[in-house]
């Protein structure tokens, strides 16, 4: 199964944000695995616990099926030591270099990505995670489609735009897949 | 209401003092009140500004708004302002 490592804006949103009757974060989790650092959890699940999102990110935590890890290796410190970030977002990018089976960091965070990917990670934002599902048939391109539009008020313009085209690339891989 | 007590300068002392006295202003703990509001605002709107140009992470912004990322996720939002700072950035009205 994937394996990704959410930063707190995402997890905040797919915990937020409901699809087809359906928390996104609970379209998410049978079809990857989430790992969140401990200071992510602390952000979203412990401080904003006052939000309704943050008690779905708490449960999930409790249940097991977001799995919170204490950052115990840091081995770029010394590289992120200058960047403008929050714990939060070192503290996940830590976890991407301290647990193996990570495929990426999932950021909408523009510092965080460029930090990431310059130290050779693959980082993706929520729609890119919501793409690679449905290029995986792990989500159907109906379910996908409708989560990018309900996630669509929380990114700038050209981000949700540039995911629907992929997506109806998919669609067509998907068609011509099932027709040929 | 949290009461707490602030130094305040001189002249925005005598400020309060004068629109009260010239009877524009209303009681002077509402106007340093609001000036509070108004300088947390424009610390707000100047963070933005930097994570808006990438100079800044959500998570530093926060932090240095004295707010948890929760927090400041929702005052984002209430103001209709993206919580990514990827992508095209939102173009200025007369530009």
């Amino acid at each position: 199964m994937l394996t990704v490592v959410f930063d707190a804006g995402p997890l905040i949103t797919a915990c937020k944000f409901e699809s087809q009757g359906k928390l996104v974060i609970d379209h998410l989790l049978p079809e990857c695995c989430i790992m969140i650092s401990s200071s992510v959890e602390e952000e979203v699940a412990v401080l904003g616990a006052g939000y309704p999102d943050g008690v779905v990110a708490g449960e999930r935590i409790v249940r097991g099926v977001i799995h919170a890890e204490p950052v115990t290796a840091r081995k770029w410190a010394r590289h992120l030591a200058d960047y403008t970030l929050g714990d939060g977002e070192k503290d996940s990018i830590a976890l991407c270099g301290q647990v193996e089976e990570v495929e990426a960091l999932v950021t909408d965070d523009y510092l965080a990505f460029v930090a990431a990917t310059r130290l050779g990670l693959k980082a993706w934002m929520l729609p890119d995670l919501v793409l690679e599902l449905a290029e995986r048939g792990s989500l159907t391109t109906e379910v996908a489609e409708a989560i990018l539009k309900v996630i669509h008020p929380r990114y700038r313009v050209g981000v949700i735009e540039h995911s629907l085209v992929q997506l109806q690339e998919v669609k067509q891989d998907v068609k011509s897949r099932s027709t040929g | 209401m949290l009461r707490v007590v602030v130094p305040v300068k001189d002249e925005i002392l005598r400020a309060a003092e004068r629109r009260k006295a010239a009877g524009v202003g209303e009681d002077i703990t509402q106007f340093l009140a609001e000036l509070i509001n108004l300088g947390f605002e424009y610390r707000l709107q100047r963070l933005y500004r930097r994570f808006e140009a990438g100079e800044i992470s959500l998570g530093y912004f926060a932090n240095e708004l004295g707010l948890g990322v929760r927090d400041l996720y929702a005052a984002l939002e209430q103001q209709g302002l993206p919580t990514s700072n990827i992508g095209a950035r939102p173009s200025i009205a007369g530009s």
